[in-house]
C-alpha cells in the first residue's frame, strides 16, 4: 500500500489529475466572462458528449484516431526525436485508402485490407525523407516534418480536385465509399447483439478500428519494451552518446523511429477516410495528427496509458463541439484548457517543486528531488 | 566553542528503501578543512545534500551556527550562507561563464538583467579568491577544471560561508588540483569553512584539518588528520586491511593483438591532437599512456574505438583497419571500452542498471531470444555482476540515476569486464571510486591481462599507470615521447621529464619496443 502510493506512477497519475483540476477551473473562470450563462455552456462541455449516442459515437470515433497518433508519436519521442509528420502521414493514408476503396476493382474484404496495408506503407515511406535529412545533413526534423506536413496536405488536395472528385461535383469531395466498403462495426454481427448492433451503426461510425487500436496498443508496448529494437528506441532517446558509444547505430534508429510511427499514423487515415468521413474531403484530419503530440506527452510516453489520455482529450474535444453547437462560447475555450492541461503535465520543474511541498508538507514522506529533469529533452 | 556546523543523529532512508544515513553525527568547526571519506555509496553524497537541503532527513536535526535549521529546499540552506558544489556538476551549457555564476539571483537594472555587472560581479570574486575564469566564455567549451571553479564562485556569489565540494578533485588533472588546493587555502584565510569529499587520501593527508569517516551509512570517526596514516584511514573505510600496491604475477607476453602505425587525428577546428602516434598492445600485457591530460589521451581513445574519425594512420586487428569500423563492428572484434566520460559517454543516467549493462550485447544470444530481449537472462547476468562487482544497489531495475557516483562507474566497469574482451581500452578506470573498489579494479586488471587480454591504460593517476603498467609510453601534445618497456624500472621524475616534452627518444630508439 505504501509502495502504491509512493511509486512514480501513482505520482504521474496524480500529477496529470491536479493538472486536469486546474485547467477545468480555469477554463471555467474564463467562462464566466465570456458566456451569458456560463452554468449551461460548462455543463454542455462537461457533459455534452454523454447526452446522445451519436455524440458518444462522435467522441470514441476521434479518440481511436487520437490512440493511434498518439502512439506514433509515442515511438519517434521515445528515441528523443521532435519529430511531428504524423498529420502528413495521416493525410497522405486518407488520400490512398479513399483511392484503394474508389477504384481498385477487388472484392470488399480484400478491398478494405489492402487500404489498410498500403497506407500503413505510404505512413512508413514518407517519413523517409526527414529522416534521411537528419541522418545526412543533420536537418532539424521539426522543421523538416512540419514542411512535408504542409506538402502532403496539398498534396491530398490536388489529387483529390483534379483525380478523384467525380465530374461535375461542386464541392471539393470525393464520392461517397459505399456501404459494403465501409469498416464494418465494433459490435460482431451475431443475433443476440443485432438490435444494439444496429442502433450503434445508425447513429455512430465506431468500427472495427477499435480492435486494430487496441492491439496497436499493445504491439507498440511490445515494441518498445521487450524487443531489441525498442531497446535502442529507447537508449538512443535517454543519452545520444552513450547509444553510440555501445554500438547502437543511430541514423537507423532514427529512421525507424519516423518510418515505424509512420504506419500508425497511416493506419488512423484509413480510419478516417473509412469509417469517419466515408469519403475524402478537406480538412478531414481536423488537426488530430498535430494531438498526437499532446495525446503522448499526456500519457508521459507510455503507449498503455495512450488510451486513457485520448480518451481524456477526445472527451475534451467532442465536449468543445457539443458547446459549441449549443451554447455561445467558442470551442477555443476549451484549446485554452487543454494547453494549460499540457503546460502543466510538461512543466518538469514546476509540478516537481508542487509536489515536493506537498512531500514535505507530509511528516516522513521524503521523496527525490527530481535531481534528473528533462523538461523538454525528456521527450 | 561550538561547532559551526552539526548534524545529529541523521538517519536518510530513501524511496527506493536504501538506508543511505544511519545515526550520522557530524560537525564541522568554523574556519577548518574538513575531509569526508567512505566507501563508494557510503551515504557522503546523501549526508552533504541534506545539509545543502536537497534531501530532507528522516529523522535527526540541523544545527548551523548554534540554531537548528529546517531546510525544505537549498534555496533555505544557501540563505543559511551554504554552498554545494556537485559531485556531478550542474551548470547550464550553453550559458557563458558569468550567467552560470549569477544564474538565479542575476543583478538588474530598470527590471532587465544587467550585462556590464554579470561580467564585473565574476571578474571581481575570481580575483578576490583566486579561482580564474574567463567569464565570457560558453560553459560547453570550457575545461573541467574551469567548470568546477565556475561551480565554486557560483557558491561565494551566494555568499557562502561553508563550502562542500563533494569530490572536486575525480576530474582534475594533478596540476589544476594543486591549483585547486591553493584557492581552497585562500578561501579558508578569508574566513570560509570547506568541507571535502575524496576517495584519495593523500590530498586528505594534504589538506585537512581534520576527516571524518563513514561506513554503510554509519559515522566511523572523526579525527586530527594530522593523527592518522592512509593506511588506518582506509582501514576504517573499509573493515579490513587495503593493499594501495597490488601483486603483479610476472608474465611472457603474447602476440600482437593491435597494431597502430601513424595514426594521427585533427580536432573540428582543424587543431592536430594526434600526430604519428605509433605502437602495438601485445596480448597479455597492459600497456600505459603516461600523459598530462590534454596531450592527446582522449582523442587516442576515442579514435581507437571508433567514436572520431582519424586524420590518417592505420589500426590492425589481424588484417583488419579498425579505423573504418563502426563502434558496433569494433565491439564485435572484442575490444571493449571503459570511457573517460561515463556520464556523457558510459551510462544512460536515465535508463536502469540492467539497460545499461547490455548495450553492447542485447542483440546477441543469449540476451536475444528471437524476437526479444530476453528479460530473465538480463536479469541474472545482471544481477551477478551486482554482486561480481559489488555495486551497491537493491536491484538492477532501478536507474543509473539512483546510484552513488562510485557506483557508476562500477556499472561501466562492469559491463566492459563481462564483455571479456581481448583488447581492453581503459581510460580512468577508476575515477571516482573508493579504495576498497580501486584494489580491486586493479586487480581485475592484472587478472585479465594474465588471461591474455591486451590492455591499454590511460590515466591522470601516474602513480595507477606505473604500477598496474607493463610497459609505458609518453604522450606529449599529440605525440609518443618515449617508451619504457619495464614499467617498473623507471622513476617518476624520469616519466615527468618525457610528459612534459623535456626529454624526447628519437623514433629509432623507440622502435623496437613500441
Ligand atoms: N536519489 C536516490 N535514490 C535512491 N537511492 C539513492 C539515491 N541517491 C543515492 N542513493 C543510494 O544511497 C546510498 C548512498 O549514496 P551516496 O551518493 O550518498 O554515496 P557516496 O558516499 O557519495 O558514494 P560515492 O563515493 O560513490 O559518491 C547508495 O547506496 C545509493 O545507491
Ligand atoms: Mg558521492
Amino acid at each position: 500500500m505504501k509502495n502504491l502510493f509512493k511509486s512514480k506512477g501513482f505520482r504521474e497519475f496524480l500529477r496529470v489529475l491536479i493538472a486536469l483540476a486546474i485547467g477545468i477551473t480555469l477554463g471555467f473562470i474564463i467562462t464566466l466572462f465570456v458566456s451569458e450563462s456560463p452554468i449551461e455552456a460548462y455543463k454542455s462541455f462537461l457533459f455534452g458528449p454523454l447526452t446522445r449516442l451519436n455524440r458518444i459515437g462522435d467522441w470514441l470515433e476521434d479518440s481511436l484516431t487520437l490512440v493511434l497518433v498518439g502512439l506514433a508519436m509515442c515511438i519517434v519521442f521515445t528515441a528523443g526525436q521532435w519529430y511531428i509528420g504524423a498529420e502528413g502521414q495521416m493525410i497522405l493514408g486518407a488520400l490512398i485508402s479513399g483511392v484503394v476503396i474508389l477504384f481498385v476493382p477487388l472484392p470488399p474484404a480484400l478491398r478494405i485490407t489492402l487500404a489498410f496495408v498500403v497506407s500503413a506503407i505510404v505512413g512508413f515511406l514518407w517519413a523517409v525523407v526527414p529522416a534521411f535529412l537528419k541522418a545526412y545533413l543533420n536537418a532539424n526534423e521539426l522543421i523538416t516534418s512540419l514542411m512535408l506536413n504542409t506538402i502532403a496536405i496539398k498534396a491530398f488536395e490536388y489529387f483529390l480536385k483534379y483525380y478523384i472528385m467525380p465530374e461535375g461535383s461542386r464541392t471539393l469531395t470525393s464520392a461517397r465509399v459505399p456501404k459494403d466498403l465501409q469498416l464494418p462495426s465494433f459490435i460482431p454481427d451475431i443475433p443476440i447483439l443485432s438490435s444494439i448492433r444496429e442502433l450503434w451503426m445508425k447513429q455512430t461510425s465506431v468500427s472495427i478500428i477499435v480492435y486494430i487500436a487496441i492491439a496497436a496498443v499493445i504491439a507498440v508496448y511490445y515494441l518498445l519494451y521487450k524487443t531489441p529494437f525498442g531497446y535502442e528506441l529507447r537508449t538512443v532517446g535517454s543519452n545520444k552518446k552513450f547509444a553510440r558509444y555501445g554500438g547502437i547505430n543511430i541514423n537507423r534508429t532514427v529512421l525507424l523511429a519516423m518510418t515505424v510511427s509512420g504506419i500508425f499514423a497511416g493506419i488512423a487515415g484509413t480510419h478516417l477516410t473509412l469509417a469517419i468521413h466515408n469519403r475524402l474531403i478537406v480538412g478531414m484530419s481536423s488537426g488530430m495528427g498535430f494531438e498526437g503530440v499532446n495525446i503522448a506527452i499526456l500519457a508521459r510516453l507510455n503507449p498503455l496509458l495512450v488510451p486513457i489520455s485520448s480518451l481524456l482529450y477526445g472527451y475534451m474535444r467532442a465536449g468543445a463541439e457539443v458547446m459549441e453547437r449549443t451554447t455561445d462560447v467558442s470551442r477555443e475555450l476549451v484549446m485554452v484548457i487543454q494547453a494549460v492541461i499540457l503546460l502543466l503535465v510538461t512543466a518538469e520543474r514546476l509540478m516537481p517543486t508542487i509536489q515536493q511541498r506537498i512531500d514535505h508538507a507530509n511528516e516522513g514522506n521524503n521523496i527525490n528531488d527530481g535531481k534528473i529533469k528533462g523538461g523538454i529533452n525528456d521527450i | 566553542m561550538r561547532p559551526l556546523i552539526d548534524l545529529i543523529n541523521i538517519d536518510k532512508v530513501y524511496d527506493n528503501g536504501v538506508v543511505a544515513n544511519n545515526g550520522v553525527n557530524f560537525s564541522v568547526k568554523k574556519g577548518e578543512i574538513h575531509a569526508l571519506v567512505g566507501e563508494n555509496g557510503a551515504g557522503k553524497s546523501t549526508l552533504m545534500k541534506i545539509l545543502y537541503g536537497m534531501e530532507k532527513p528522516t529523522e535527526g536535526e540541523i544545527w548551523v551556527n548554534g540554531e537548528q535549521k529546517h531546510f525544505n529546499s537549498s534555496t533555505d540552506a544557501i540563505a543559511a550562507t551554504i554552498g554545494m558544489v556537485h559531485q556531478n556538476f550542474m551548470l547550464v551549457p550553453s550559458f557563458t561563464v558569468a550567467e552560470n555564476v549569477v544564474l538565479g539571483d542575476e543583478p538588474r537594472k530598470n527590471g532587465l538583467i544587467d550585462r556590464d555587472a554579470v561580467l564585473n560581479i565574476t571578474k571581481d570574486l575570481s580575483d578576490q579568491f583566486g579561482l580564474f575564469v574567463q567569464p565570457d566564455a560558453i560553459v560547453n567549451s570550457i575545461n573541467v577544471g574551469m567548470r568546477q571553479r565556475v561551480e565554486i564562485l557560483k557558491t561565494l556569489y551566494r555568499k557562502a560561508e561553508i563550502l562542500i565540494l563533494d569530490e572536486p578533485t575525480a576530474v582534475l588533472t594533478p596540476q589544476e588540483t594543486d591549483d585547486l588546493f591553493i584557492a581552497i587555502r585562500i578561501l579558508v584565510k578569508q574566513g570560509k569553512t570547506v568541507i571535502f569529499i575524496t576517495h584519495k587520501l593523500r590530498e586528505v593527508k594534504e589538506i585537512s584539518d581534520r576527516v571524518t569517516v563513514m561506513r554503510h551509512g554509519k559515522m566511523i570517526g572523526t579525527l586530527d588528520t594530522k593523527d592518522v596514516s592512509r593506511e588506518q584511514m582506509a582501514n576504517m573505510m573499509v573493515g579490513r586491511e587495503v593493499f594501495l600496491d597490488i601483486k603483479k604475477p610476472k608474465i611472457k607476453r603474447g602476440e600482437k593483438r593491435m597494431r597502430v602505425k601513424n595514426l594521427s587525428y585533427v580536432s573540428e577546428i582543424g587543431r592536430q591532437l594526434l600526430r604519428n602516434v605509433n605502437f602495438n598492445l601485445y596480448a597479455g600485457e597492459i600497456l600505459g599512456i603516461a600523459g598530462v591530460e590534454g596531450n592527446g589521451q582522449t582523442e587516442l581513445v576515442e579514435v581507437l574505438t571508433g567514436l572520431k574519425p582519424a586524420a590518417g594512420g592505420t589500426v590492425l586487428i589481424g588484417d583488419c583497419n579498425i579505423l573504418e569500423s563502426t563502434p558496433r563492428e569494433i565491439r564485435l572484434r572484442k575490444i571493449a571500452h571503459i570511457p573517460e566520460d561515463r556520464l556523457s559517454n558510459g551510462v544512460a543516467v536515465r535508463s536502469t542498471i540492467e539497460e545499461n549493462i547490455i548495450v553492447d550485447r542485447y542483440f546477441q544470444k543469449p540476451y536475444r531470444n528471437g524476437l526479444f530481449i530476453n528479460r530473465k537472462v538480463v536479469k541474472t547476468e545482471c544481477e551477478n555482476l551486482i554482486e561480481k562487482f559489488s555495486i551497491l544497489t537493491p536491484n538492477g531495475k532501478l536507474p543509473v540515476s539512483s546510484l552513488s557516483g562510485g557506483n557508476m562507474q562500477k556499472v561501466v566497469v562492469a559491463r566492459e569486464f563481462s564483455s571479456e574482451p581481448e583488447v581492453l581500452i581503459a581510460s580512468q578506470p577508476t575515477r571516482g571510486i573508493d579504495v576498497g573498489s580501486t584494489e580491486f579494479i586493479r586487480e581485475q586488471l592484472v587478472e585479465i591481462r594474465s588471461k591474455g587480454t591486451a590492455i591499454l591504460l590511460v590515466s591522470a593517476d601516474l602513480s595507477e599507470v606505473m604500477s598496474v603498467s607493463d610497459r609505458i609510453v609518453a604522450l606529449y601534445e599529440g605525440e609518443i615521447t618515449g617508451v619504457f618497456p619495464d614499467a617498473s624500472k623507471v622513476s617518476e621524475k624520469e616519466l615527468g621529464l618525457y610528459m612534459l616534452g623535456v626529454k624526447q627518444q628519437t623514433y629509432e630508439e623507440m622502435e623496437k619496443y613500441l
